[in-house]
């Protein structure tokens, strides 16, 4: 029952902010924030589970499985429960969005019940999106994500905010459509066997080998053109190159906390849903063409770092970067190795925690000085040393210092993806060049706009931020530093989730 | 249970790294309370750990294994292939060699430091103090890993704490470039370390220094095709395989020890506080580069092609580098260019087959050059910050211990018989000439570091004498600001290091008199078999050749690079040594101005940033937006226009909704069948 009561305390406490007076709307959504963190850290402390949630032979925790609609054949079931890929995304959406509602103190200043109302809202979806194991149920709360996210950056963003909400929305609802569509495909595929949008039923009977025909389709086709459409589908929400032109600007008009939650955990959404559906259930077709996927990967490490490179508005550096660094997601998921899949899995959290630490300096740095024009600035670091030290923690963090999460979860998918399939050599060495290119875009940077001798082009007086504004950057660096140094807190139930998918297909390291 | 300082090893590095906890920690919240802006936190701290060090040295030397080995699992690896990750302390008589040097250039630096940032009332000291704290922990950790994971990590940290110390005085343009600078370009040597570390692991399931499932025990087991299988990838055959892999870790050493052609970051990062410099270029980041190609020299013994190219690469920028040395009008320049040169010889020796004499090197390098960074430091402060040596001139008389422990560490530099430079780099080249005379490719890299001895006998004297000789050509020179006793202790120390430690291996003599002098090649020898230097010395792949006699090869060797680096100095001193030296320098013409400009390497890697990538990525920037999201929005646009006729069949009926969603799938199953050409 810990899963429905984290999602229904989050999804309470979004109705009693909603209706709350627009003053105590921020502190009142950050202490009722508390409730699911502390939930999370619960039930992170007594976890309990093995195996992968979809395959046979697993133990769930916290697992609730029940008959919900029965309309003819088919029945619906309230199915949830968390194994080693979904229990740390929990935890990270808990965590970062208590921290995304502090940072929004500053810069939300108005409609702020509405505001604090939709981000927790936001959060209840996003935990039902991760526990949910039945096809509906997670599709439901996998729709339910857009609905806050588009009146969030529609209503709080910047000057072009309609046309990045609007095209958020279509653009992934699209995408939602095309995943809709290959999904209900297969299991119309799978014939009477199966009469349930239960994901462990599914994808066990799709692994045994049971997908028939549907109609004049084979099941060869239907898996790969299933495969295809689910592929688009959650690449879009990745996003991976060429589904990415929504994201930045999106980014670029969101306010600091909805870009914090854009990127620290919808992108996940993406990532988690490859993992679950595509290659879990379809491994064969993912097998098959790991060089045409690792091919997507390294494009988009590759091709998003130049973008972020190009860049001179300091968040759509940050927004690009997101678009490499889940390439190189993609690259240790079809690895199909423990590391390489685990690695991935690790990244969701790692980069996760970086990017919204990330995204948050970068709205510190705006709130003070009212620009992210990295042409408009210098030397900010004499003037608001604690911010910009957080600032350079974080970007060393992003660039894969040893000792900090991302560097563990990079090493993870290298060590995976090498010599996992043929050309893996080749793909994961081109791919890790985008460790150069983070380096340099991300010192530039930094080099333009915190040193050197002080200069800003706006009036505004620039000082030491706020300490509510200062301190989830804190908390969120030494997550990061913590995760770094031990990365076991979550990698071993990681690994022992992805074990099971690797091992089925042969890859064991 | 261990002996006790093999138990205390690990606190070697956290006894710096809780000086950098206290100086962040304290300095951020409490300044007033931290002593000396965290100096003295840093000093103990380093003291400590020189004498655990020493002390480790000391119980490695007694040990009947000659080493002591433990390590912790970081990542237990889960399925059948897995592997673990581990950090781990391997102590033997490299490490602890290297343990001592670093700790004991850090403490003197520290020690410096009081002198040139405390006296000069910098502001930013707990930062300052926090940064070398890292720096030295990182270093240490790095020196006392036991496999090349942990290596790396502690390079990469290595690597950010010279970002954080060169870019100290972040409120000028300059240092903040330099640091990015050897951020990148030692990074983009880090990248095929990277790849080198993922290969490794990949081929042997291991990254262990030690123990017979180490990799380069398992590597000299396939080679000699004794049963141990590995993995080879892109079709190679194990030799060539490993060659790769030993080159992509070469790539990581490069970078780091200022390497043509990564070199260039190293006299941009002269914009760091002039102790950082003696860090950086005498113990830690520049000569973490070597001292890892020494670390594993049991695995690149095996391979002949890299050995060929580590000596070539060596011998090169040896000479290449002290070209650049000669022309330049900053003491540091001169001392930045001299250190990229110097690695070269160790490089040199590395790849000629030179264990011990590189090794040797890199110890007595550690001391002259940390010396004479520290005397440059001396002779900055005195000249209140002006590094020009044209202003400079006669401060003899005005700072005799400066004067005399810079002239220690010059004679070790220049290689003048019996200052340590001496006695390693004529070693150096010794073993670069016997190899040489059997592989014509040793020979081209032994003379191109022999001809480096007479440009390095010049540039050094050209320095002392234009820096202390000669008439004061300034106000500032005719009264130099005075040093305190923070600033001569280390340079005396140092001094005397740099006049003795070659001592410890006269080989030399050694061969004339017969008596036993080679108390490191010993020292060396000492340790776990698989890591000694006559295994290393078996494992080599060249014969050796000699001229006349041995004995005749050791004389002639040695006499020749004496006679070069004195002849250097000797046209230094009558061009120099007068009371109002001229800039002979300007005669070279065009030569000068290529010298002068470092062969336009810089030019040509900026190039390669400003006039390449940049431009490139916003090319990618052009195309994303007009191309690929044009399509995007070109394909809403279309669907705006066609969605006012289809409005129509917005009838609200479900049944109609569904019968339209079904179609969709059908639709687009049949297009995607058809185009991907499965029916």
């Amino acid at each position: 029952m810990w899963i429905e009561a984290l999602i229904a305390v989050t999804l309470a406490s979004a109705a009693v902010v909603f209706l709350a007076p627009n003053k105590v709307a921020g502190k009142l959504a950050f202490v009722l924030s508390l409730l699911p963190v502390g939930g999370s850290l619960w039930m992170y402390s007594t976890y309990e589970a093995s195996g992968n949630a979809l395959l046979e032979g697993s133990t769930l925790a916290f697992e609730t499985n029940y008959q919900w609609v029965v309309a003819g054949p088919y029945s619906l079931n309230w199915h949830v429960g968390l194994d080693g890929i979904s229990m740390p995304l929990i935890a990270l959406t808990t965590v970062l969005t208590s921290l995304a509602l502090l940072a929004s103190w500053t810069p939300i200043q108005e409609r702020q019940s509405q505001f604090y109302g939709l981000m927790l809202f936001l959060e209840a979806s996003l935990l039902g999106v991760f526990s949910a194991l039945d096809f509906f149920v997670w599709f439901v709360f996998w729709e339910m994500v857009l609905v806050p996210m588009y009146v969030l950056i529609g209503v709080w963003g910047g000057p072009r905010r309609k046309y990045a909400a609007i095209k958020m929305f279509v653009y992934t609802n699209i995408a939602s459509l095309a995943l809709f569509i290959g999904f209900v495909a297969l299991v119309f595929g799978l014939g009477d066997s199966v009469t349930t949008f239960d994901m462990p039923t599914v994808a066990q009977a799709l692994r045994a080998g049971e997908l028939g025909s549907l109609g004049p389709i084979g099941p060869e086709t239907l898996k790969v053109a299933a495969f295809v459409a689910m592929f688009v589908g959650f690449a879009v929400k990745v996003p991976v190159v060429p589904f990415h032109t929504w994201l930045p600007d999106a980014h670029v008009e969101a306010p600091t906390p909805v870009s914090i939650m854009l990127a620290g955990v919808l992108l996940k959404m993406g990532t988690y849903a490859l993992l679950r559906f595509n290659f879990t259930m379809l491994p064969d077709v993912a097998q098959a063409n790991a060089q045409l996927i690792a091919i997507f990967a390294v494009v988009s490490v590759l091709y998003g770092a130049m973008l972020a490179l190009a860049q001179t508005d300091l968040k759509r550096i940050v927004a690009y970067s997101s678009v490499s660094s889940m390439g190189y997601v993609i690259l240790g998921l079809v690895a199909y190795t423990v590391y390489g899949m685990g690695g991935a899995t690790f990244q969701m959290v790692a980069h996760g925690l970086i990017s919204g630490l990330m995204f948050m300096a970068v709205g510190v740095i705006y709130n003070t000085t009212h620009t992210r024009m990295v042409s408009d600035m210098s030397g900010l670091a004499s003037k608001m040393p604690f911010t910009v030290a957080v600032f350079v923690a974080g970007a060393f963090g992003y660039m894969g210092l040893p000792l900090m999460a991302g560097f563990a979860a990079e090493l993870f998918i290298f060590l995976g993806s090498f010599g996992a399939f043929e050309g893996s050599v080749l793909f994961t060495a081109a791919a890790m060049f985008g460790i150069v290119i983070v380096a340099g875009y991300l010192l530039l940077a930094m080099q333009r706009t915190l040193f050197g001798p002080f200069e800003l082009e706006t009036d505004y007086e620039v000082g030491p931020a706020a300490f509510h504004d200062v301190a989830p950057l804190v908390v969120l660096i030494l997550l990061v530093i913590l995760l770094g140094v031990d990365p076991n807190i979550f990698f071993g139930m990681i690994q022992d989730a992805v074990n099971p998918i690797a091992a089925a297909t042969g890859g064991g390291a | 249970m261990a002996a006790l300082p093999f138990e205390l090893a690990p606190a070697i590095a956290a006894l710096p790294f809780v000086s950098f906890l206290i100086a962040l920690l304290v300095g951020a919240f409490a300044p007033r309370l931290l002593p000396k802006g965290g100096a003295i936190p840093g000093i103990l701290a380093t003291a400590g750990s020189l004498v655990l060090s020493v002390w480790a040295a000391v119980a490695v030397w007694n040990h009947p294994d000659g080493m002591y080995h433990d390590s912790i699992t970081w990542v237990a690896g889960v399925g059948d292939a897995a592997f673990d990750l581990q950090f781990g302390i391997l102590l033997d008589p490299l490490s602890t060699m290297m343990l001592v040097i670093v700790s004991l250039v850090a403490v003197l630096v520290h020690v410096f430091s009081l002198g040139y940032m405390n006296d000069e009332g910098e502001t930013g000291l707990p930062r300052y103090y926090a940064g070398l704290g890292l720096f030295t922990a990182s270093m240490l950790s790095f020196v006392f890993a036991s496999n090349l994971l942990m290596a790396f990590m502690f390079f990469e940290l290595v690597g950010l704490c010279s970002w954080l110390l060169i870019g100290f005085w972040f409120r000028e343009p300059g240092p903040p470039s330099a640091a990015k600078k050897a951020f990148l370009v030692t990074r983009f040597g880090d990248y095929f370390f990277l790849v080198g570390v993922v290969g490794v692991f990949a081929t042997f399931g291991t990254t262990a220094f030690v123990g017979s499932e180490s990799f380069p025990i398992l590597a000299d087991q396939v080679l000699a095709g004794e049963g141990a299988s590995v993995t080879t990838f892109l079709g190679l055959d194990p030799q060539a395989w490993f060659s790769v892999l030993g080159l992509l870790i070469l790539g990581g050493v490069i970078g780091k020890s200022a390497q043509f052609p990564l070199h260039t970051w190293l006299p941009d990062a002269m914009e760091g506080p002039t102790p950082v410099s003696a860090l950086i270029h005498a113990a830690t980041m520049v000569a973490a580069g070597v001292y890892l190609v020494a670390r594993i020299y049991g695995f690149y013994a095996l391979l002949p092609q890299v050995m060929a190219l580590i000596a070539l690469v060596g011998g090169f920028t040896a000479l290449f580098a002290a070209t650049m040395g000669v022309v330049k009008r900053e003491i540091k320049q001169v001392l930045a260019y001299s250190t990229i040169s110097q690695y070269g010889y160790m490089m040199l020796g590395l790849g000629a087959g030179g264990y011990v004499a590189a090794t040797f090197h890199l110890m007595t390098h550690a001391f002259f050059k940390a010396l004479l960074f520290l005397g440059a430091g001396s002779v900055i402060i005195a000249m209140h910050h002006n590094e020009n040596m044209w202003d400079m001139g006669g401060l003899k008389e005005k700072m005799p211990v400066t004067y005399y422990a810079f002239l220690s560490g010059s004679l070790a530099l220049a290689g003048i018989v019996p200052f340590s430079g001496f006695w390693s780099k004529d070693e150096v080249l010794y073993e670069a000439l016997v190899h040489g005379l059997e592989s014509p490719i040793l020979l081209a890299a032994y003379a191109m570091g022999l001809l480096a001895v007479f440009f390095t006998g010049f540039y050094t004297f050209r320095m002392v004498f234009l820096t202390f000789h000669g008439k004061p050509r300034t106000d500032t020179a005719r009264d130099p600001h005075a040093v305190g006793w923070n600033v001569k202790v280390p340079l005396v120390v140092l001094g005397t290091l740099a006049a003795v430690a070659g001592l410890v291996n006269m080989v030399p003599v050694a061969e004339v008199t017969g008596i036993h002098l080679e108390f490191l090649h010993d020292w060396l020898d000492a340790g776990p078999e698989a890591l000694t230097a006559h295994h290393y010395a078996d494992l080599i792949p060249y014969a050796s050749g000699e001229i006349g006699s041995p004995l005749l090869t050791v004389l002639l060797s040695a006499g020749v690079s004496l006679g070069l680096a004195l002849s250097g100095a000797g046209a230094a001193w009558l061009l120099y040594d007068v009371p109002e030296p001229i800039r002979h320098t300007d005669r070279l013409g065009r030569v000068k101005t290529v010298l002068f400009n470092n062969y336009y390497q810089d030019e040509f890697q900026v190039w390669l940033a400003n006039g390449v990538t940049l431009p490139l990525a916003r090319v990618a920037d052009k195309f994303d937006q007009g191309v690929i999201d044009g399509v995007v929005n070109g394909v809403s646009s279309v669907s705006l226009f066609s969605g006012g006729r289809i409005k129509r069949i917005q009838t609200g009926v479900v049944s109609n909704y569904a019968f339209l969603l079904t179609m969709g799938l059908v639709v687009l199953l049949v297009f995607i069948g058809v185009t991907g050409g499965w029916f």
